[in-house]
């Protein structure tokens, strides 16, 4: 009995180890890919930046509309999701794609017919499954997604919105707030909400007083042809830079989540193998009195 | 002549921050040329090529469309991608060229037409400044 059970403790062991082993790699390598998908984010910044100060320049100086801010019935809506290729992650895909579902179901609920555009494999399995009607399945990797793929993607998006396949388009995806912390969102991409323009540069001008006199400096900027041709120009670029960092972010979200996912397990794993080496050690110490008495029973029954 | 500051940024990387006495760069209206002390100053660019000159040298590279931007501070060029004359694939642009060449012979795919016709613009803004270069 105790031999067998040693046996059975032994090999419990050695499996816990094993897959301590592939969490412990996981949670090292999801660590190295954090850091190299966080200096991605940071590096995107700046253009982003400026891109969205320009807009909001443009926007300050004269009130005008163009066919990205148009506002009329909204009947079709695309939903963007983006999520990651891969599992244990922990709450990472759950968490986005059920913000995602609520989102579509609060839609339908409202009269519209909604599309989904899934990003990453995971996200494309999800819906596929569930039987919601699908724009596009180009892009089931999510992972090192360059910003060449990322302009084609927004391409995409916008060329529908042009062309009235849908009027209006929702992003879900999870935002990076710190290595521990990450939260499923949803922003709308088009159209444009003026106002969003406008009460972002309130506040800017609110947190920074010299913003206000640049502002006022630049109604003497001379565009060409236009304003409002620069300004339509600008938004495919403002739409693949948001696509852009959305994906970068959620990229980031996603290697945190697993890292802290396997982080975790790695020290379940670690705990495991001390109390099964504790019950190893009982039950082996069990056997050697066991065996002990035996002999003393021996010699007495000699005796 | 004078110097201004010249920045280049895409969402990689910052591409060049440094000084420049003139640079060319093509526009949705054609190719301008900015000086230091321009007004400002706000336009689409498109693919094509980037003379940036200063003092010793002048260098050529490549651009992705994108925005010209001319302020007091001096002049940002926001563009999706841009290469140094000398580090364009050539191959890679033959193959984008070739590939967007298809999608615009083909009827049937006229909803690519216009993305097509963006890459193949930026295929032959790369093979145009990539084989003066060789």
């Amino acid at each position: 009995m105790a031999t067998a059970n040693i046996k059975d403790v032994k090999r419990r062991i050695k499996s816990v180890e094993n897959t301590m082993q592939i969490t412990k790699a996981m949670e090292l390598v999801a660590t190295s890919k954090l850091r190299s998908a966080k200096e991605r984010a940071v590096a995107s910044q700046p253009y982003f930046n400026t891109l969205y100060e320009t807009m909001c320049e443009i926007q300050s100086d004269r009130g005008f509309k163009s066919i990205y801010t148009k506002k009329e019935f909204l009947k079709t809506v695309l939903v963007v999701v983006l999520a990651g290729d891969r599992g244990l992650a922990g709450g990472f895909n759950h968490n986005v794609l059920k913000l995602a579902e609520e989102k579509i179901k609060s839609l339908e609920k409202d009269g519209r017919t909604v599309k989904v555009f899934p990003i990453g494999k995971k996200a494309v399995e999800y819906f596929e499954k569930r039987r919601y009607e699908i724009y596009s399945k180009e892009y089931q990797i999510s992972e090192n997604l360059t910003m060449s793929r990322a302009i084609s993607l927004s391409e995409k998006v916008i060329s529908g919105f042009r062309n009235g396949i849908y009027d209006k388009v929702e992003l879900v995806y999870t935002t990076f707030v710190s290595t521990l912390v990450q939260n499923a969102m949803s922003v709308t991409v088009l159209p444009i909400e003026s106002n969003d323009l406008k009460d972002k540069e309130t506040e800017d001008t609110k947190a920074n007083s010299t913003n206000k006199d640049k502002m006022k400096k630049s109604a003497l900027t001379l565009y060409e042809p236009s304003a409002e041709e620069v300004f339509d120009g600008l938004i495919p670029k403002y739409i693949s830079g948001l696509l852009f960092c959305s994906i970068v972010d959620s990229y980031a979200s996603e290697q945190a989540a697993r890292r802290t996912a396997m982080e975790s397990a790695s020290d379940n794993a670690s705990e495991m193998i001390d109390s099964l080496s504790l019950l190893y050690n009982r039950a082996r110490q069990a056997q050697i009195t066991q065996e002990l008495n035996e002999i003393v029973a021996g010699q007495m029954g000699n005796n | 002549m004078k110097p201004f500051k010249l920045k280049i940024v895409t969402p990689e990387k910052i591409f060049f921050d440094g000084e420049a006495e003139q640079i060319t760069i093509r526009t949705t209206e054609g190719d301008i040329g900015i000086l230091a002390n321009h007004i400002k100053y706000v336009c689409n660019i498109v693919a094509g090529p980037l003379k940036i000159k200063d003092s010793s040298s002048e260098r050529e590279a490549v651009l992705s469309e994108g925005i010209l931007k001319v302020s007091d501070e001096g002049a940002t060029v926001l563009a999706s991608a841009v290469e140094w004359a000398d580090e364009i694939d050539l191959e890679r642009a033959e193959r984008a060229k070739k590939k967007a060449e298809d999608i615009l012979s083909d009827k049937s795919r006229a909803d690519e037409f216009g993305r097509a016709e963006i890459k193949l613009k930026r295929a032959l803004a790369r093979l145009s400044v990539g084989q003066r270069q060789v």
